[in-house]
């Protein structure tokens, strides 16, 4: 690696922020994207819309990856981003149902919206350079009170032009993506091929900047904030920039589940919900976005399994699960392997110095 | 405004201070001390008003007891969280608030699935004070009192005992304090009690005033974690009160002209200014003045 | 924002403060400080406990704000800048303490500091000083685990990286054996032949002896003495400071 931090696409790819190197990875990386691919040719209608709605979480956890485990942000918040954005989506969308486009002018919409209420929050806490306990317990705040409000929008006068918000029943009827021909709903080939792809590209795209040199920087400020204050940088700039960046992609998570579903509720901005990406993550291991892919997948798996069987113990078993991560698996279980039985070392950085940040 | 209207407005204000202090009060302490958020904390107001609750209903003791008993109880609780679980983060705060917040998910779905969505409420006392037209709850001002009354004990206890000068020296300054011979664990383990007993307190206190479901404690954290944020750690007694007068003193206005909501909402703006320009809270920002006047730099 | 070029054109003063004035409480750690430091120079600051020395550096780096006066930097004044601000103006500071990224690499280390400032082109400074210090060795060693003074080293290497026009050290020989103090006064000395103003803040006096053009004394926060090395060790007073009062 040469220090201009110039290096080719196969090195930036392969750095050491993040795990898995070299071409046995690769291929088979390459083969499961392929089998993802063929599935269509010989899955159930049912199978692949189950696929999709995993997938689809996956923006999000790898937000939540790269806020938490490469920046030292924890985040409640990620699916309060989710939620504004499948909302303000959905508003939109069932306003201009007629209008050419009024699907694509819908996800801008509800991706700008969590942009924005990320952006004026990350203005407050980042230059503000208040304590990183603060910002979990204010996100934690938020969602509590968007979730109240929401619930009680039960009402007709609470709507926006002909879409109702519907309370805690939730907003229903939400039109899916539609570009041109296609119409990307939850049961079709064509969402799943967008969710797999859209995937693929966020992971790579990801794995690409934490091993550049911006994702080193956003590393070093998770190690030592003055230190990286010292050598130039403007760190509460950039703080803001990874919090947008990881609201924007909770965002996604939410344009594309409302597309799949059809439908969005208050519970999915309130608390329980915002403990699902910390859980992925936590179990995942927050240092390497393909832990926190695999887990995200595998939790998301578990608990539909669960819904199944049993709903009413999932979240005790997530709160279990969360505690015995923390507790055992500090580093997530995926990366605990990864360190054991192939050598890898997250450069995990100092505990919070001082534990002021 | 007449002068009902005024006493009226004076009453909620008190009310609403009330809420905040003893909502906040053990979290702060927590805080403050042992450096540490502890998510879990609605959770153990919840317990709280459950012990109270099947005290009084399936015991049949006196209110009082029942809610001693909470104290106690919760009391205990928090310093078998503090042994098995957040002594084991004490180098890294995030994790802790991770990990409590598992807690946290345990308690109120374990509460879910053994006690079912709801209980029966313990009753009111129904003292009510009646004054040009107005009628005001007395049991609401006597949780102002004990509000009050857990204030001044708490700060009795930091600058008037050897426990608590021994607790003070931690906070400024845990590694000398334990080169002095101070048993800083246990510290943390009775701090971290007196906290949780205090959330017993205030689940205890209000159960008669709200139902009681598992999921309860959720309606005092979003108001306690902004009263936290915006004291600051440095000083949980001056920030309890200065933060809980402060931010009462907003949501008073806002909830009776414009709802609950927009109080609420309120209250979240206030701590994003507040902290924008006072980080480490109002507490921080008076130990930062008190260190100006004081302090000496040796270059 | 007052911008007096003709501050370094003429007569070549890179740094200078003016009535420079900071107190913590009732004790004033800089009073009315009057520093100017030319471009190109090596200079040493010392003085006893309690001079100023790290306030001063405080102040220059931009991590205390002064009470009052102002300080210029290439004719600039940067008084209400942010750190990162002067580092970027080619202000940068070695801490006392090293406070390197640990668990990363040598290489990523130096991938950092170089970003924020980088121009893209070759540092042909920093390439000069890796290999005369050896750290082009250990590239690809975690940080942490390099003997203290390879620490320090890196340290200002990193200073090094954000190519600047001025480096504060403040006490770059701490912990050091003699064999390496000696290394890197000989390190500093070329650096400084190269075009590079150092300031430094010692108290080993056997290495300020190695390096220093010139010494400024500074005692209760204003400069005591100025003058060669020569002339501050013959100087009574200066000794007296030091030996003599508190």
């Amino acid at each position: 690696m040469n220090l201009r931090g110039r290096r080719g696409l196969a090195h930036t790819l392969n750095g050491p922020q993040e795990l898995g190197h070299g071409p046995v990875f690769w291929v088979c990386f390459a083969a499961v994207t392929v089998a993802a691919l063929a599935y269509p040719a010989f899955g159930s209608v049912f199978a692949l819309s189950n696929l999709a709605n995993f997938c689809l979480y996956v923006p999000m956890g790898l937000g939540l990856a790269l806020l938490w485990g490469y920046n030292g942000v924890l985040s409640f918040g990620q699916s309060a981003f989710f939620a504004i954005a499948g909302y303000v989506y959905g508003v939109i969308a069932g306003n201009l149902i007629d209008v050419p486009g009024g699907s694509l002018l819908a996800v801008a919409g509800g991706l700008g919206a969590s942009v924005l209420v990320a952006a004026v929050f990350g203005y407050f806490v980042f230059y503000g350079q208040v304590s990183g306990w603060i910002i979990p317990l204010l996100l934690l705040v938020l969602s509590l009170i968007l979730e109240t409000f929401m619930g009680q929008t039960a009402g007709y006068q609470w709507r926006v032009g002909s879409v109702l918000f519907g309370g805690y029943n939730g907003m229903t009827g939400i039109p899916s993506l539609q570009i041109g021909e296609w119409d990307f709903g939850g049961a079709s080939t064509a969402f799943y091929y967008l969710v797999v792809v859209l995937t693929l590209l966020v992971y790579l795209g990801l794995r690409i900047l934490v091993n550049s040199r911006y994702g080193h920087v956003v590393t070093a400020i998770k190690d030592d904030v003055e230190r990286t204050r010292a050598l130039g940088y403007n760190v509460n700039f950039i703080q803001i920039q990874v919090f947008v960046l990881a609201a924007a992609l909770a965002g996604l998570s939410g344009v594309l589940y409302v597309s799949w579903g059809n439908y969005i509720n208050p519970a999915s901005m309130g608390l329980l919900s915002a403990t699902l990406p910390v859980i992925w993550t936590a179990v995942g291991g927050r240092r390497s976005l393909l832990a926190v892919l695999l887990a995200t997948l595998t939790l998301r798996w578990l608990a539909d399994t669960l819904a199944v069987r049993g709903g009413e113990y999932a979240f005790l078993i997530m709160g279990v699960l969360l505690l015995a991560t923390m507790l055992f698996f500090p580093e997530g279980i995926v990366v605990s392997l990864a360190r054991r039985y192939g050598g890898w070392k997250a450069p995990t950085g100092a505990m919070n110095r001082s534990g002021s940040r | 405004m007449s002068l009902a209207d005024l006493v009226s407005l004076v009453y909620q204000y008190l009310d609403n201070i009330a809420f905040l202090l003893l909502a906040a009060l053990g979290l702060m302490i927590i805080l403050g001390v042992v450096n540490v958020i502890n998510l879990a904390h609605g959770e153990l107001i919840m317990l709280g008003a459950y012990i109270t609750t099947i005290a009084y209903h399936d015991a049949n003791l006196p209110l009082p007891v029942c809610m001693l008993l909470s104290v106690l109880g919760v009391g205990l609780f928090g310093m078998a969280l503090e042994r098995f679980v957040v002594r084991r983060f004490y180098g890294d705060r995030l994790a802790a608030l991770v990990a409590t917040w598992g807690v946290s998910l345990i308690l109120s779905q374990g509460a879910l699935l053994a006690l079912g969505p709801s209980m029966p409420s313990v009753p009111l006392p129904a003292w009510t004070l009646h004054y040009e037209g107005y009628s005001f709850g007395g049991y609401r001002l006597l949780l102002f009192a004990i509000a009050l009354a857990a204030i001044i004990a708490t700060w009795w206890v930091f600058y008037r005992t050897k426990f608590g000068i021994r607790t003070r020296a931690t906070m400024q300054n845990p590694d000398m304090t334990r080169a002095l011979g101070v048993d800083t664990r246990n510290i943390y383990l009775l701090t971290f009690g007196a906290g949780s007993a205090l959330a017993g307190l205030t689940g205890a206190l209000y159960a008669p005033t709200t139902t009681i479901v598992p999921l309860m404690g959720t309606q005092f954290v979003d108001v306690a974690f902004i009263t936290v944020v915006v004291g600051g750690g440095a000083n949980p007694i001056i920030g309890a009160i200065a933060s809980a007068a402060l931010l009462a003193g907003i949501s008073t206005p806002l909830s009776s002209i414009l709802g609950t909501f927009i109080g609420r909402i309120g209250l979240l703006i206030a701590a994003l200014v507040i902290i924008r320009f006072l980080p480490r809270g109002i507490s921080g920002y008076w130990q930062d003045l008190r260190y100006q006047r004081m302090a000496r730099h040796s270059s | 924002m007052t911008n007096r070029p003709e501050l370094t054109r003429p007569d070549g003063v890179l740094l200078r403060t003016e009535n420079l004035v900071k107190a913590f409480g009732g004790v004033t750690a800089v009073d009315h400080l009057n520093f100017e430091l030319p471009a190109g120079e090596l200079r040493c600051l010392i003085g006893p406990n309690g001079a100023g020395k790290s306030t001063l550096f405080g102040l220059l780096s931009g991590l205390h704000r002064p009470d009052s006066g102002i300080i210029l930097f290439k004719g600039e004044d940067i008084t209400r800048l942010p750190p990162y601000q002067r580092v970027r103006r080619g202000l940068c500071q070695k801490f006392q303490t090293t406070r390197i990224y640990r668990d990363l690499t040598v290489a990523q280390n130096l991938l950092i500091a170089g970003g924020a400032r980088s121009r893209g082109e070759t540092n042909e400074r920093l390439e000069w000083a890796l290999s005369t210090l050896r750290l082009s060795e250990e590239l690809d060693l975690r940080a942490g685990r390099l003997p203290h003074s390879h620490q320090q080293w890196l340290e200002i290497c990193l200073t090094l990286a954000t190519e600047p026009d001025l480096v504060l050290l403040d006490e770059p020989t701490a912990g050091m054996t003699p064999d390496e103090t000696a290394v890197t006064a000989r390190f500093l000395i070329d650096l400084n032949e190269h075009g590079l103003t150092v300031l430094v803040v010692e108290h080993d006096m056997a290495f300020v002896r190695l390096i220093a053009h010139r010494v400024t004394v500074l005692h209760y926060g204003r400069i005591f003495s100025y003058g060669t090395l020569e002339e501050i060790e013959a100087n009574q007073e200066v000794r007296r400071i030091y030996l003599g009062e508190q």
